[in-house]
């Protein structure tokens, strides 16, 4: 990287609140409600935007706006990237047949960039659930190499019934509850978020030291469960940002309550830190797995935690699972973290390893 | 400075398209969906055998994306039964692609998938911009950029392949330099096309707005 990359402003909007210190308050309490949406006859827990609109467009530009709005003022010409792994599906959902879907796949950005009131270049990224840290991955190469200087990355993933029903026909979700790492886990809990950062190559009190995106190709749906591809995209995050696997002071681990992909991350764990591995955070027990947005989201929350001292525990976890004893999400602490390691395994074979350091 | 390797354009038929992959893999590549058929005969086309297992990256952009595949998904969800059929579901996810296509392609380490906000424009300044970091910084020995598109029965893939070293057939350099004068190409779905038929030895790719570079070609 020819120049350092930081993280200047954050904006959130998860069904744990509405910016990133009411959501890592609402982590640090121990919530983790969630409402349900029913599909046919079965009903999968959900977690749902504090938003009341049910007309899906107006739905989005509340949203969109109103974490905008936590980025402060924004020069127009500031590039965006928006990533999504389901864009306006939820609109043509609600719009019925013929369900006529733009020309351009991700012409939704047009729109998502006008409410941000951003005329600058638009770039949109659909990598399933590592969708956010490709966008930021995209972003931060360009500002490193000084083609643009600033940028703002907007993860956005809404409700609809075209994804809950593909997951859930792939019997990935659970009926209850995400429970990350725990014996009793038994599927994915979706959920609505919308969150946003903005980069930019001005010194920051965050600095991106590394991030690295793999390919596990063992099967469409789920990682090699030995955890090799997560282990070596864990080992190119740190060697690229030239740290020890012992310098790294906390993870905050995918661990979404999957039987298959809590496992083989767990092994990769086991395969980079050995007998040493850092305290562990999942936070998608509280927030929901929100797919495309996952990354900025669960990034926005876990700086608003270190930045007050307070790691939360990981919602969910009660009973460790013997295959993956001894590691397990620690409890709720105060501590200083100087570097954090954030892990994404996503839907189709992405992978995607984030080190953030205090700058 | 980083080299130019492979210009390729491919247009089928869905029939030609099925084929095509037949014939690179002695097989058709089971439960994929059209641009994943798409994304693995161009993959193979623009690189030998040799060159299959070295680390590299696929960006890749899109115009429809999985239009008709998200319409039939749609059509399933709220018509149908109510729950799709799993590969119903998996061909309107692009991401995937690269994972049904690593097998051929073993040095295929990261793949990115860009789809397109407006019709008739791309974003290959951005993506070849992006190439040109990661080799320099040395990710990666190749990175594919491609933009692929299926449409009501027609499939078209264009394909640029950039590489750190300058290859024995590498038909371009290019640089990254202040907006200067030389002739400009637009940022359209078909660009290497157009580049390939470039009657000039130099040219640049119209960047976007907010860029303060200008990415120039010179033919080798």
């Amino acid at each position: 990287m020819k120049r350092p990359v930081f993280i200047a402003e954050c904006g959130l909007l998860c069904a744990r609140g509405g910016n990133a210190q009411a959501v890592a308050a609402a982590l640090w309490a121990g919530e983790s409600s969630s409402s349900t949406r029913r599909l046919g006859d079965r009903e999968f827990p959900y977690f749902s935007l504090p938003l009341a609109e049910p007309n899906w467009l107006k739905h989005a530009e509340q949203a969109v706006r109103h974490v905008g709005t936590q980025l402060g003022p924004l020069p127009a010409e500031t590039p965006l990237f928006v990533a999504s792994s389901s864009f306006q599906i939820g609109h043509f959902e609600q719009q019925g047949e013929p369900f006529d879907l733009p020309a351009a796949n991700a012409a939704f950005s047009c729109q998502i960039a006008d409410w941000l009131q951003l005329s600058g270049s638009l770039t949109s990224i659909n990598n399933a659930c590592i969708s956010g840290f490709s966008a930021i991955d995209t972003a931060r190469s360009l500002i490193a190499g000084g083609q643009i200087d600033d940028a703002v990355i907007i993860g956005i993933e809404l409700s609809n019934d075209s994804t809950l029903a593909g997951f859930a026909a792939m019997e990935l979700l659970s009926r209850t509850a995400c429970r990350p790492f725990d014996v009793r886990r038994d599927g994915l809990v979706l959920g609505e978020a919308v969150a946003a950062i903005r980069l930019s190559s001005t010194p920051a009190p965050w600095r991106i030291a590394g991030l690295r995106t793999g390919l596990d190709a063992y099967s469409m749906t789920g990682p090699d469960p030995a955890g090799g591809p997560i282990g070596r995209v864990t080992v190119d995050c740190l060697n690229e940002a030239n740290l020890l696997s012992n310098e790294i002071d906390l993870i905050k681990v995918q661990a979404a309550g999957s039987p298959g992909s809590d496992l083989a991350e767990a092994n990769a764990l086991r395969q980079v830190f050995g007998e040493q591995i850092p305290p562990l955070v999942s936070l998608k027990a509280a927030l929901g797995h929100t797919l495309g947005a996952s990354g900025i989201s669960e990034l926005v929350a876990l700086i608003a935690c270190l930045d007050a001292g307070k790691i939360p525990a990981t919602a969910g976890y009660q009973q460790a699972d013997p295959e993956i004893w001894p590691i397990f999400p620690v409890d709720r602490n105060i501590r200083q973290i100087k570097r954090a390691l954030l892990s994404l395994i996503g839907f189709g074979g992405g992978l995607a390893s984030m080190i953030i350091e205090r700058a | 400075m980083v080299y130019l390797d492979t210009l390729l354009s491919q247009h089928y038929s869905a029939e030609s398209l099925a084929a095509a992959v037949r014939t690179a893999i002695g097989k058709p590549l089971r439960r994929a969906a059209p641009l994943t058929q798409l994304a693995l005969v161009g993959a193979l086309a623009c690189l030998p055998e040799n060159r299959r297992h070295l680390p590299s990256a696929l960006l890749w952009q899109s115009t429809g994306g999985p239009r008709a595949e998200t319409q039939a998904l749609l059509r399933e969800v709220f018509i149908g039964s109510g729950e799709p059929m799993p590969y119903d579901f998996l061909a309107t996810q692009p991401a995937i692609a690269a994972a049904q296509i690593k097998p051929y392609f073993p040095g295929l380490q990261s793949a990115s998938y860009f789809p397109l906000a407006k019709k008739g424009i791309a974003e290959w300044f951005q993506t070849l911009t992006l190439a040109i970091n990661w080799l320099e910084e040395e990710r990666y020995a190749q990175i594919l950029c491609a933009h692929l598109d299926t449409n009501t029965g027609t499939a078209t893939g264009h394909w640029l392949v950039l590489t750190k070293l300058p290859l024995e057939k590498a038909r371009f350099k290019l640089q990254l330099n202040c907006i200067g004068s030389s002739p400009q190409l637009p940022d359209t779905p078909d660009f290497p096309q157009l580049l390939s038929e470039a009657p000039i030895n130099s040219l640049a790719l119209q960047s976007p707005a907010g860029f303060r570079l200008a990415l120039e070609f010179t033919r080798l």
